[in-house]
């Protein structure tokens, strides 16, 4: 060990280079963890916890998807349903109904979404994001937009908000809701699309009073879709007693681009960064097949003296083990340190082209990295082995030599 | 000094291939070397001296003809048989020294008992006495590269008795030295021939150093044209 730690000493310059080629593609694959799963975060936070809920009951239906969605006359006995599940931290009766808003000359074609005063927990995520006046407050005739359908329909806090329902189980119906809160939504479609009203606002557009088309339902102690098996046990316990002409989705289901990005996030990520470490091997590979080169003489003074071809190969295999555990280790706490120093100052704004790419998908255009214990130590763990099948060529090469002609070896 | 043979060769032959010409370097040496023997071999230059030497450390394979250790032939082993060979039965010193530059005098000394698998104290207490009997222990924490062409060539004698192996064969370990420190190299290993009863069998072309030795082995144009047993000084 003494003796490999001497020769990387003996040529710095070579170490060095090594030691970069093991440092970057760790320090990259770890700093890609953190913003995969910021994305990830993001996403989330963006559609699932906004829009869809990490899961909802619905009537089955036979429409196209993205048509309404069928009606609940009686939603009351699903909510208790939900409600007997103790992970359940949240719930919404939600009525969907398309719609058109009116304002003066300008119209915009929308959906409208009841909600009812949650039934148990928070309130709404989108209460968070109101910029001007208030959320709902559960008094029957108020209604929130976001900032886009405000300016498009020129429309402030206090005016009133014509609306035209024409739900296809119940015919068209009117509603004229008061605007009481104008909100900032990350995602244009939301911000320009989704009106929030009282439940009875949106009963008086399907003309039916107590009727849903949604239970949309949160579940405690989830941080991000890595925390997404909580969600899967729910969801797998009441879809066993959920009764017939109902189904649940998940916030895959309900989000399939969001749930077909994390599922190919980190494969795809993972391609990548192989690329790199395939190109840090390579060059281990070759500093060390040099390091071989340079010190044909001496190996062949090991190995006349009586080394074992195992001894040698593991002589080499050491120094690479020594390099590699170095460059995991400083390119893993590199990669940590980075993302803990983003974290710190309030996360990673990025350029243009990717924060419009941020926005198409809900998010904001800030990202929250984020990396775990074991995503560090298997980065660094991976550069390791690859540090190590690099090495064994060189090993083997230096195993093979014949004493004499190694001893008479000049470089 | 026992009548079976430490190492016995029958009709030894190498020829060199290079370039398509074949360039014999031995040519049918049979040649015995017992327990305890101090023995030279002595011959100008090209007469195949260190291919012999070669050929008997199993660093290098004969083209015909046998080598027997202990009884034991040597084309019967495979390179790792030969290499545990080399490390439990023949200690080696080179022309040029050959120690390992990134290892201290005494790690150097004590490399080969670290490849048998001797434990630290023990193959560091080992290297420290013998470097305590060949007057360099002081040295025993520099580095090759700090220390003399004789004190190297002390350091590799260590090296190659601190295991007591059955021989050290030596390749004109003095070639490099003054006729002074070459004289004390060679008493320094006749006294360890005395005190630890290891063979010693070295190759030279120094006249001077003849006389010390207790059988002089003459060889001419790769066969051996002299063996004669001595009464050395």
């Amino acid at each position: 060990m003494k003796a490999a730690v001497r020769h990387l000493l003996r040529n710095r310059r070579r170490s060095l280079l090594t030691l970069i080629a093991v440092i970057v593609p760790v320090f990259i694959l770890v700093l890609m963890y953190g913003m995969v799963a910021g994305e990830m975060r993001g996403f989330f936070d963006g559609v699932v916890k906004l829009q869809t809920g990490h899961f909802q009951i619905r009537a089955t239906t036979d429409r196209p998807a993205g048509g309404a969605l069928p009606l609940i006359d009686d939603p009351d006995p699903l909510v208790a349903l939900v409600e007997t599940e103790p992970d359940i931290e949240r719930l919404t009766v939600r009525l969907d109904v398309p719609a058109l808003a009116s304002s003066g000359d300008h119209s915009q074609g929308i959906v409208v979404q009841g909600i009812a005063a949650p039934q148990s927990g928070k309130r709404s995520p989108l209460a968070d994001l109101v910029t001007d006046g208030h959320y709902l407050q559960g008094d029957g005739h108020s209604a929130v937009i976001g900032e886009d359908l405000a300016r498009l329909l020129d429309l402030k806090v206090g005016d009133p908000l014509v609306l035209l329902g024409a739900h296809p189980d119940a015919g068209l119906g009117v509603a004229k809701p008061t605007i009481v809160g104008i909100f900032d939504a990350p995602d244009e479609t939301l911000s320009r699309s989704v009106v929030e009203v009282d439940s009875a606002v949106a009963e008086q557009l399907v003309r039916q009073p107590g009727a849903a088309t949604a239970i949309v339902a949160y579940v405690r102690g989830i941080g991000g879709p890595w925390d997404a098996e909580k969600i899967d046990r729910v969801v797998e316990s009441l879809r066993s007693e959920l009764p017939d002409g109902y189904e649940i989705l998940d916030w895959r289901e309900l989000s399939p681009d969001i749930g077909m990005y994390m599922r190919l996030a980190r494969p795809i990520m993972t391609l990548f960064c192989g690329i790199f470490f395939v190109l840090g091997g390579l060059v281990v590979l070759n500093t060390l097949y040099l390091s071989v080169l340079e010190r044909t003489r001496e190996l062949g003074i090991i190995i006349a003296l009586g080394a074992s071809r195992r001894r040698v190969m593991r002589m080499i295999q050491i120094e690479a083990g020594l390099v590699a555990v170095a460059g995991g280790t400083i390119g893993a706490l590199g990669g940590a340190a980075l993302v803990w120093i983003v974290e710190a100052i309030g996360g990673l704004r990025l350029p243009g082209a990717y924060t419009g790419f941020l926005e198409a998908f809900g998010m904001r255009p800030v990202l929250h990295l984020r990396v775990t214990i074991p995503e560090i130590a298997l980065s660094a763990a991976a550069m390791v082995v690859v540090a190590l099948l690099a090495a064994w060529y060189p090993a083997f090469r230096a195993s093979r030599l014949e004493p004499m002609e190694a001893m008479r070896y000049v470089e | 000094m026992s009548n079976e043979p430490l190492i016995r060769t029958r009709n030894l032959s190498k020829i060199y291939q290079a370039d398509g010409v074949s360039t014999p370097a031995l040519n049918g040496v049979d040649l015995e070397l017992h327990e305890s023997e101090f023995t030279a071999v002595a011959g100008p230059s090209g007469s195949g001296k260190s291919t012999l030497l070669h050929l008997l450390g199993g660093l290098d394979r004969p083209t015909g003809g046998e080598i027997y250790v202990e009884g034991q032939a040597m084309s019967a082993l495979s390179k790792d048989q030969l290499a545990k060979l080399r490390l439990s039965q023949i200690g080696f010193v080179f022309q040029a020294y050959n120690l390992i530059p990134v290892l201290t005098v005494l790690e150097n000394t004590a490399f080969v008992l670290e490849l048998q698998g001797i434990v630290r104290s023990q193959r560091i207490e080992r290297a420290r006495k013998i470097l305590s009997e060949l007057g360099i222990a002081e040295y025993a924490d520099q580095f090759p590269n700090r220390i003399s062409g004789g004190q190297q060539q002390r350091v590799a004698v260590a090296r190659a008795v601190v295991a007591e192996p059955s021989i050290v064969l030596a390749d004109e370990p003095t070639a490099n030295l003054d006729t002074a420190t070459s004289l004390e190299l060679i008493d320094l290993m006749r006294r360890l021939n005395a005190e630890k009863g290891a063979t010693f069998f070295f190759a030279t072309h120094d006249n001077r150093l003849l006389d010390r030795v207790n059988r002089l082995v003459t060889l001419v144009d790769g066969c051996i044209a002299d063996d004669e047993v001595r009464n050395a000084a």
